[in-house]
């Protein structure tokens, strides 16, 4: 298995990024002294993998019509009390979608995810997921969530843990209530879609 | 190189035709077998590109969303290359992610990797070819995927198009002989028609023959057309040397006839003039002999005048002896029979002794001396030589006078020699003409006649006649008379 992530891995936890740094360089010395036992060892967190996801969905999705305007920024929100910390941020800096700067903005009310173009709603969020995805509805903005009934409540990508591995599932019907058009090479790698593609109305 | 040289032109042709056209199809295939190698070979690896390409292009999401199972779909997709043997996809951190392998057992080692920036590179690894090319999302690389294909098919298709074009070219290289054997004929056929009729020429100097003008208009049909041009003016001048010697010899032919008939008349008239003059003079002579008895005792000035008139007639008779020997010289025809000169000259020796009893002269006679000869001509060859020879030493005494002969080129050499007055050999070619004298009449007397019948007689024998001399020392006369039975 390649690019195996765990949290019981004894080479990785989540902390803060100069921590983590230096756990990844002893991490780095302990492989150099042991050979390849630990070849994983400069694998990324889950949440460095899940701050990474979301900047690449933002590159498989586009907005059919006049859902957009072109130019501008390309704003990934996080809502709510954010678990992602830094990784976002470096994961963002100096990246483009489509030509547009990512700009991450933490929103600490689901109103100010306007002028989101995808919004992810953390885990912390979840007493208050049903409001927050009924106020985002109609934003043209991709709603993420880690919760595991948050497809079932109208949002659109939901991130799985399978076997190690951050995955995710998409509900189609939510995505078809706005602009947005998910790539079919994204649903391919999905793990579950519910609903069909809207191939027409949408685009 | 001497077969080639001895080869004729249409030999030389073929071979010609036959290197040049091996050449150049050798050179063609040489070319064509390369470009095509290079082809099929770029083709390869522009196929793989896109093979790669593609692979790349669908594993993007896979990569980005971790998801290998669907990497690995997309690579088994490459199961419908057969010359992929394996595939392997890397990702955003170098390490391999999915692998496809044909041979399911094998497990396939990358050991190259692209360097950062390169999107795209091809390894050669043994026969087999390795490509990388780098996976892009969105202009930022996310991971790379590696084919590694075999050449085997490559390598086939490359030797079928070898056999192939092989095949074609030694067809072609065929067909070119058989046009050039068709065709060579346009040149040769000229050319040895030339060629067989310059040797009728020169082997049986027949200028009438014609060598077949061909039909073109170019190089050949010139030559042949100049070669039959000069055959004719060849012909044409032949003839006319023909004519002209024809013409000629008709001309000699006449004039020979005219002189010889003219010679005779005149040979038969001095003959008749002599003969007829003899008669009369005998009886002049007789009468002076007469005259002579019975004027004894007259006076002396009548006796002076009848011994001038007997002397007159007597050297009349002499001078009329010669001109018959200088005509007998001419006509008699010659009868050769083997003769001793020796004895003819002692017989001649002993009368000029019997003529003139006091002088003290020495004759040194070789005997024998033989010669093939006319005996009574010769005789009088030797009669005039050693008469001259008697007469120009009458001064010396003692005089010597000798006869001998010697082998020489030409035939036999005799010779004459006195130690007599000789003469100035400035004059030596005078001396064999009628009627040329060196001397006076007073000094030593004599007709002129002697040694123009001498040469006369020796040339009718095939022979030459000279002198050599030295005034007052003497002289010899050479005459060659052919070895006997050649003539």
């Amino acid at each position: 298995m390649v690019s195996a992530i765990s949290n019981a891995d004894p080479c990785f936890a989540r902390r803060g990024l100069i921590y983590a740094w230096a756990r990844w360089m002893v991490a780095a010395w302990l492989c150099l002294l042991t050979g390849s036992a630990c070849a994983q060892a400069a694998k990324p967190s889950e949440y460095d993998v899940k701050a990474a996801y979301l900047l690449n969905f933002g590159k498989f999705m586009r907005f059919a019509g006049s859902g957009q305007a072109a130019g501008g920024a390309f704003n990934i929100c996080i809502l709510g009390r954010d678990p992602l910390g830094r990784s976002m941020d470096q994961i963002a800096a100096n990246e483009t979608v489509d030509g547009r700067a990512v700009h991450v903005q933490r929103l600490g009310d689901a109103t100010q995810g306007r002028s989101c173009q995808v919004v992810y709603i953390s885990p912390f969020e979840a007493p208050r997921l049903r409001e927050d995805l009924a106020i985002l509805e109609g934003s043209n903005a991709l709603t993420v969530g880690d919760t595991p009934d948050f497809l079932e409540r109208g949002g659109m990508i939901q991130f799985v843990l399978q076997a190690d591995h951050v995955r995710f599932s998409v509900n189609l019907n939510a995505v078809d209530r706005t602009h947005i058009v998910l790539s079919s090479e994204l649903l391919r790698v999905a793990v579950s879609v519910e609903g069909k593609p809207n191939r027409g109305g949408a685009r | 190189m001497r077969f080639w040289n001895s080869q004729s032109i249409a030999g030389k042709l073929t071979r010609m035709n036959l290197m040049v056209s091996a050449t150049a199809l050798l050179f063609a295939y040489v070319a064509f077998f390369a470009y095509d190698l290079y082809t099929l070979r770029s083709d390869l690896l522009s196929s793989l590109g896109t093979e790669a390409s593609i692979v790349g292009a669908n594993s993007v999401s896979a990569i980005v969303f971790d998801d290998q199972q669907a990497a690995e779909s997309t690579l088994s997709a490459l199961k419908e290359t057969p010359q992929v043997e394996w595939a392997i996809v890397v990702g955003q951190d170098g390490n391999p992610f999915a692998s496809y392998a044909r041979d399911a057992s094998a497990k396939p080692v990358l050991q190259q990797s692209l360097a950062p920036g390169e999107s795209r590179h091809f390894w050669r690894i043994g026969t087999k070819f390795l490509i990388g090319s780098r996976i892009f999302l969105q202009g930022k690389p996310v991971g790379a995927v590696y084919l590694l294909a075999e050449t085997t098919a490559l390598k086939e298709s490359a030797l079928q198009f070898g056999w192939l074009s092989a095949g074609i070219l030694l067809l072609c290289y065929v067909i070119a002989l058989l046009v050039t054997a068709a065709t060579r004929n346009l040149v040769t056929a000229p050319l040895s028609g030339l060629a067989e009729t310059a040797q009728i020429v020169s082997r049986d100097k027949d200028y009438s023959v014609r060598a077949a003008v061909p039909r073109t208009s170019d190089e050949l049909a010139l030559l042949v057309r100049s070669f039959n041009e000069m055959l004719e003016q060849i012909q044409l001048r032949d003839h006319e040397v023909a004519e002209a010697r024809a013409v000629l010899e008709q001309r000699v032919q006449e004039r020979t006839a005219e002189l010889s008939a003219a010679n005779k008349e005149l040979e038969a008239f001095s003959y008749t003039v002599a003969h007829d003059l003899r008669g009369p003079l005998q009886h002049i002579s007789n009468i002076a002999f007469l005259l002579q008895g019975m004027s004894a005792a007259s006076n002396p000035e009548e006796r002076e005048l009848v011994d001038k008139l007997f002397e007159g007639s007597q050297r009349m008779s002499v001078l009329i002896e010669d001109l018959l020997n200088l005509s007998r010289a001419t006509s008699t025809p010659l009868r050769r029979i083997a003769v001793d000169l020796g004895h003819t000259a002692e017989e001649i020796a002993g009368t000029l002794k019997a003529e003139d009893p006091g002088r003290r002269v020495q004759f040194k006679i070789a005997k024998p001396t033989r010669a093939f000869a006319d005996e009574g001509l010769l005789r009088i060859v030797l009669q005039n030589l050693l008469g001259n020879a008697w007469k120009y030493t009458s001064k010396k005494d003692p005089a010597v006078i000798e006869f001998s002969s010697k082998d020489g080129a030409e035939g036999t050499v005799f010779f004459v020699r006195d130690n007599g007055a000789g003469f100035d050999t400035r004059y030596a070619d005078r001396l064999f003409r009628p009627f040329q004298r060196l001397h006076s009449q007073s000094e030593f007397p004599g007709t002129g006649i002697g040694l123009a019948t001498a040469s006369r007689i020796v040339e009718r024998h095939g022979g030459r006649i000279w002198a050599e001399s030295t005034v007052d020392q003497g002289s010899t006369f050479f005459f060659t008379l052919p070895y006997g039975g050649n003539n």
